[in-house]
């Protein structure tokens, strides 16, 4: 399989099919929360530099809390997503699938030291490219995952409301692929229907408009609507 | 069965299941609080209906239906999987335990490592604080002059008036930029253990290296009163903390270069629960020793034997508690 799901087989014996994330999405997700952190930092600079010598105190300590703990706590108590990560539609878990707690939103954090060597995270990059479920050095240390959060899909109404058997007996990943045409092609423009639906000519014995409704019809049939 | 079939008769325990989890999953106190008002499924039968959604996802896959229904299911499985399997919450009380007994009993399982990481920072230290006493000109080999002539000036007998160790600055800036500089020296010489140790190594060295040239320097020169006052409190959590981190990095480094009788993998994961547990403990060594650095260590008219007294008590209290703090618990894995 090209993609880069990691299986996590839970205490029930089922397998969850985990989306493993890639270093493009995590890195602007972090440039999202650099951002922020920035934006925060520069704000507490202008509040606090109305307090003059203590208010550089403060400052230092808040500059501590958003260098060090501004993940942990989004991801700890957050759901394993930073602002940047959601903004993404990424989310830290558990390798095993749970979510992530607060001891290894920590760890994972803390490794960032490591990751960001030499400099601009070129080992987390080089880690991230070679490990196959794209964790960075503090991931592994930390048991932690990026995954893509699932996308909701709505099941879309049928669009043909007949259904037809099919001429001959489809093997089960032919009958795959026609139920995937007839859930994806409604979102695909007529022109590309028909290309894809033509593919199918031997099955359906038909080109073009008519052929896309043959195999809307079949798939109807095979996911047992009449 | 045919997919829709198979929807159209489970449909209505999967929507059951997914109001559960919006109304009951999210925050534990809101689902206590309204657990009167609630009549969907009952909670003591979630995780009966969460196998039966598992066992409904593995039908669904084997008999090859589209992603529409797996994917769904999946997802709700997922979300049930997080509730019944997520870390426990930490609790305030644990942390006050983990504090008083845990961390000593995690500082002196780790004791190989722990002595390594002393001697490493140690040493140097005081070799080269003997050796800038035996050829005072060493020191200039060390900092150029413009530092020397600084860690002169911070510490200059002549000047009774200036606070004890620092430029300027009140206490409390000082305190945040303790808190900023030293607990981020300590993070970072846990995770550069990572590189094999060698990056805690070289931390703990260049840092005996430059305290043990700094005392050493002082001394020579005739500062080392108020240098000595000003670091008699501060020292003994701030250097234990630091000494603590550089173990905790070693015994990282460790796992990865010998992870003994487990995968790697797996021995690098256990040397980091025990590493983060430790740096939580270095964490707040660190902000207490800040807070005595930047309130009391500075302050230059207490006589210099209240200053040791406070000093070696200090020295006591952190040798005692690592040493026999949580020694009566009973014995069970420190960090739990």
């Amino acid at each position: 399989m090209l993609d880069t799901y990691r299986e996590v087989v839970t205490p029930e014996g089922v397998a969850l099919h985990l989306p493993a994330a890639g270093p493009v999405p995590r890195a602007l997700a972090w440039l999202i929360d650099f951002g922020i952190r920035c934006g925060v930092m520069m704000a507490m600079g202008m509040f606090l530099g109305a307090f003059g010598r203590g208010g550089a105190g403060v400052y230092a300590v808040v500059m501590f809390l958003v260098f060090w703990f501004y993940p942990v706590v989004f991801e700890a108590m957050w759901n394993g997503r930073t602002p940047g990560k959601r903004s993404l539609g990424l989310r830290v878990i558990a390798a095993n699938g749970a979510p992530i707690g607060w001891l290894a939103a920590f760890t994972r954090n803390l490794l960032r030291v490591v990751d960001m060597l030499p400099l601009a995270y070129a080992t987390g990059l080089v880690t991230t490219l070679l490990d196959p479920w794209g964790r960075r050095l503090g991931d592994m240390v930390a048991g932690t995952l990026v995954v893509h959060d699932a996308r909701p899909r709505d099941p879309q109404p049928a669009v043909v409301d007949t259904a037809l058997a099919p001429s001959i007996a489809l093997r089960p990943y032919e009958q795959a692929a026609l139920v995937a045409f007839a859930e994806r092609a409604p979102r695909l423009s007529e022109a590309r229907q028909a290309e894809l639906a033509d593919l199918a000519e031997p099955l359906t014995g038909a080109r073009g408009t008519a052929a896309v409704t043959r195999m809307y019809r079949m798939a109807n049939w095979l996911l047992g609507r009449r | 069965m045919k997919q829709e079939h198979f929807v159209q008769r489970h449909q209505p325990e999967w929507i059951a299941f997914e109001h559960w989890l919006d109304a009951r999953g999210e925050r534990a106190r809101k689902a206590r609080a309204e657990r009167r008002s609630w009549h969907g499924l009952s909670d003591a039968d979630m995780p009966s209906r969460y196998r039966r959604l598992c066992q409904q996802l593995a039908l669904a896959r084997r008999r090859g239906y589209s992603p529409v229904v797996t994917d769904r299911l999946q997802a709700l499985m997922h979300r049930g999987h997080g509730l019944l399997y997520r870390t426990p919450v930490p609790h305030w009380r644990r942390a006050a335990e983990f504090l008083i007994a845990g961390f000593p009993r995690l500082v002196r399982a780790e004791r190989g490592c722990m002595l390594a990481s002393f001697a490493l920072f140690w040493i140097p230290l005081v070799v080269i604080f003997a050796a800038i006493q035996w050829q005072p000109e060493l020191s200039s080999s060390l900092f150029d002059p413009v530092q020397l002539l600084q860690f002169e000036h911070m510490y200059d007998p002549a000047d009774p008036a200036r606070k004890l160790g620092r430029d300027d600055g009140t206490d409390l800036a000082m305190f945040g930029h303790y808190v900023w500089n030293n607990v981020s020296i300590g993070f970072k010489t846990f995770a550069s253990g990572l590189i094999a140790g060698v990056g805690s190594i070289v931390v703990l060295i260049t840092n005996g290296v430059m305290i043990g040239g700094v005392a050493g320097h002082l001394q020579a020169v005739g500062h080392g009163d108020p240098f000595w006052r000003f670091v008699a409190g501060h020292s003994a959590p701030e250097l234990t903390a630091i000494v603590i981190a550089g173990g905790a990095g070693l015994r990282l480094g460790l796992s990865l270069v010998a992870p003994g009788q487990r995968r790697r993998a797996d021995a690098l994961i256990e040397g980091g629960r025990r590493g983060a547990l430790l740096c939580v403990g270095v964490l707040a060594m660190l902000v207490f020793a800040a807070f005595v650095e930047a309130f009391w260590s500075s302050i230059a008219w207490m006589p210099a034997w209240i200053k040791y007294t406070v000093g070696g008590v200090l020295w006591t209290l952190t040798a005692a508690w690592l040493l026999l703090g949580g020694r009566n618990l009973p014995a069970e894995d420190a960090g739990a």
